[in-house]
């Protein structure tokens, strides 16, 4: 049997209570800070998880960011669209009027004529809508996207696109060309024909008249179609929007498990370390003072 | 009847007095460091070791001698306790070490290196979307110069860090030379000193490990009770010489020929760890963070267009690819308008590009980027500290192991010391009771010869 020493008692005794004491120090830090990672040598594995996922979610609210701005840009441009429809439904009607009753009348010709010079320059507005202040109808220049007289094209055919899934990007514009038809021509674009439909209904010249009707006929079916491809592409966003807000709850979930303490969990350790600490305090206060001294007269 | 009865009586009174003062001195040292405790030897008087025809015979008087006040210790638990003690000093200090590195990235939080990083790319994210826009533009120019400053915040703990260890070394060669200079002392006292030097040898002891703590040293017997002590198997104290040591830009060295001290496990191998591996190798690690950052974002910003139309502008400055020198490069600082957010189309891009802007962004994912970098980086920081934490923690548990073997022999117990001195309490009554006893019988013997028949 090894002697034991009274320097042996202490010092066993001491570091027992310094263990005992750091553990309840640890989990009273794991219970106040609400975390059980608070720095990388804690769980090197899980930390470096959590930094990980931390850059995910930080790409992804930047990815939420530009899916808002995806849809900015969509439902600009889909009610753009869909004004311009709606002002070409009224360029046929009275086209089919001019063409149809309007030869005799003179006066009413020119009335047709006067509304249809109107609505281009309403179509022109349109095409130079702005979304934050930037035309959505230019591609990627400067400035207005048509001169609002004469009409023509001053943008370019870039693409302007948004990350909209990791990894995966997705264009939200569709300039002038794409929309109202190419400015080479005959028969140019839309405002081209707008224009020549115009003069022939001033002159009164059926046959232009018919061949304008023809092509207003084409550049409105551009114009649809670039409505219904905005429309496609919107319902897509709506669609990686709810994916997206999916994956960045999971990842909140998944990093909260990974780092965030679990209360109840956390307290019942606070506890236990607590009662450990108390008991290794009483069995210390009992074993030290104990002495041969206190029994020799 | 004899009278050296009473010689006996009186040196057995003499000898546990003797005990009693030792168990005092032992007692009053039960807390004293490096302290082990003193027995008292006892012989019966007047025996010779002499082999003659006597031998072993009582020669005369009897009684009994104070032989010799030993102390107690066992030899291999002291040498053992003294290695686990400079190994603890080594563990403990690598542990800080690395624990001050770990410090300087407080990961994973919001305010780490990894933090910023992830706000540059936002700041190039939020650019893309809007590549007219200074406001986005100044934005990302501030967030970083946020990046730069963390960076270079983490190099300059490095730094520090380094520059501390390279004071302590000074510290220690001075506190080397200190205490191999009082072993050297005390070993010509002990050689020099008549009477039992117990008290000397424990405060020679308890040099000893202090120097074993700060360098590794350990000691051999050598003559009249004189010790050597080596360091790293060259010589420091030797009797009553010493060597002396001092400490070079970092590195700890003898004086006499400028080799550099091969210190075993201990604090001065800690240091050298430290100055020539730790920080040097999470230097190289942060370095190669920024290098990649710096070099990864100009190579896509050399070919994009900035707002004015212009291409071929590094955004960092090139000549700054570690963490202490990264900075913005002077086409962009403090130009907004200046970073590439364009990119190369078919021919120049519009104003509103932000396509090489997007391309930026994503870097943040790439699997070899700064990011990626920073974070392996991290991660083996943090095995390391929790290694070495861990390590600490065991070292610990051995030196008490270790202290305890060596206390359970050397320390002192209250118990056996109370026990020792009744005993001796006891040796000492019954000693004078004999001593009366004779007493009495020779007042008797005085008293009463010649007077029978009176």
């Amino acid at each position: 049997m090894n002697r034991v020493t009274n320097s042996m008692t202490s010092r066993t005794t001491l570091r027992d209570l310094n263990m005992s004491l750091g553990r309840l120090q640890e989990r009273q830090a794991d219970l106040s800070t609400g975390r059980v990672i608070r720095k990388v040598s804690d769980d090197p594995t899980a930390a470096v998880d959590a930094m990980g996922i931390r850059n995910e979610i930080r790409r992804a609210d930047q990815r939420s960011r530009s899916l808002n701005d995806a849809q900015g840009w969509l439902q600009t441009a889909d009610t753009a669209l869909v004004s311009s429809l709606d002002i070409l439904t009224r360029v046929k009607e009275l086209t089919v009027r001019a063409s149809n009753t309007g030869v005799a009348n003179p006066a009413s010709q020119f009335a047709i004529a006067t509304e249809i010079s109107g609505l281009r320059s309403e179509l022109l507005t349109i095409a130079n809508t702005r979304y934050l202040n930037r035309p959505i109808f230019n591609g990627t220049a400067n400035g207005a996207a048509y001169d609002s007289a004469s009409g023509v094209y001053a943008g370019n055919s870039a693409v302007v696109q948004r990350e909209v899934a990791p990894g995966t990007v997705m264009p939200v514009n569709m300039n002038g060309q794409q929309v109202f038809g190419t400015q080479v021509g005959p028969p140019g674009d839309l405002f081209a024909v707008l224009d020549r439909l115009q003069t022939a209904i001033l002159t009164s010249n059926s046959t232009a008249m018919a061949v304008e009707h023809g092509n207003l006929d084409t550049a409105t079916q551009l114009v649809a179609s670039a409505a219904a491809e905005i429309g496609t592409r919107a319902a897509r966003i709506d669609n990686l929007r709810t994916r997206a807000d999916a994956d960045q709850m999971g990842m909140r979930e998944r990093l909260s498990r990974l780092e965030d303490a679990d209360i109840a969990e956390a307290l019942l350790n606070v506890k236990s370390s607590e009662n450990a600490y108390n008991a290794a305090l009483q069995a210390a206060a009992r074993i030290l003072p104990a002495s041969l001294l206190d029994y020799l007269r | 009847m004899n009278i050296s009865g009473l010689y006996s009586a009186l040196s057995g009174m003499n000898a546990h007095k003797r005990i009693l003062d030792v168990t005092a001195h032992n007692v009053a040292n039960v807390n004293t460091p490096g302290y082990h405790r003193q027995r008292v030897t006892l012989e019966p008087a007047g025996v010779t070791s002499v082999s003659a025809i006597f031998a072993g015979r009582s020669q005369g008087a009897g009684g009994v001698n104070v032989a010799s006040v030993d102390r107690v210790l066992d030899e291999l638990a002291e040498s053992r306790l003294l290695r686990e003690t400079a190994m603890k000093a080594h563990t403990s200090l690598t542990s800080t070490t690395l624990d001050r590195i770990e410090q300087a990235f407080p990961e994973p939080s919001d305010i780490g290196i990894a933090a910023q990083l992830d706000d540059f790319w936002a700041g190039w994210s939020d650019l893309s979307t809007r590549p007219d826009d200074l406001s986005s533009r100044t934005q990302l120019l501030e967030r970083s110069q946020t990046v730069i400053d963390a960076l270079r915040r983490a190099s300059v703990a490095l730094d520090g860090l380094e520059e501390s260890s390279r004071e302590s070394v000074g510290r220690l060669a001075t506190d080397i030379n200190d205490i191999a200079g009082r072993i050297a002392e005390l070993n010509r006292t002990i050689v020099g000193s008549a009477t039992s030097a117990n008290d000397l040898l424990d405060q020679r002891d308890l040099l000893v490990t202090k120097l074993a703590e700060l360098s590794g040293a350990i000691s051999r017997p050598a003559d009249g009770g004189q010790i050597d002590v080596y360091i790293g198997g060259r010589i420091i104290v030797s009797g009553g010489i010493t060597q002396s040591v001092r400490e070079i830009a970092g590195v700890l060295q003898w004086s006499s020929d400028s080799a550099a001290v091969t210190a075993p496990a201990s604090k001065a191998s800690a240091l050298a760890e430290t100055i020539n591996d730790t920080v040097p190798r999470y230097r190289i690690a942060l370095d190669a963070v920024a290098n990649e950052l710096v070099t990864s974002v100009n190579t896509l910003h050399l070919t994009g267009y900035d707002l004015t139309g212009a291409t071929g502008r590094n955004f960092f400055d090139p000549a700054g690819v570690t963490a202490a020198t990264i900075s913005l490069s002077a086409d962009v600082a403090g130009q907004p308008e200046h970073i590439a957010a364009g990119a190369p189309a078919p021919g120049i891009p519009g104003r509103f590009d932000g396509e090489r802007a997007r391309a930026m962004a994503a870097l943040a994912g790439a699997a070899t980027g700064p990011d990626a970098r920073y974070r392996s980086m991290v991660s083996t920081l943090g095995v390391e500290v929790r290694t070495a934490v861990r390590r600490d923690e065991i070292q610990g548990q051995l030196v008490q192991a270790a202290a305890n073997r060596a206390d359970s022999v050397g320390g002192v117990s209250i118990d056996e010391e109370m026990a020792n001195m009744m005993a001796a309490q006891r040796g000492f009554e019954a000693a004078a009771r004999v001593l009366t006893a004779i007493d009495e019988m020779m007042g008797v013997l005085i008293q009463r010869t010649g007077l029978v028949g009176r």
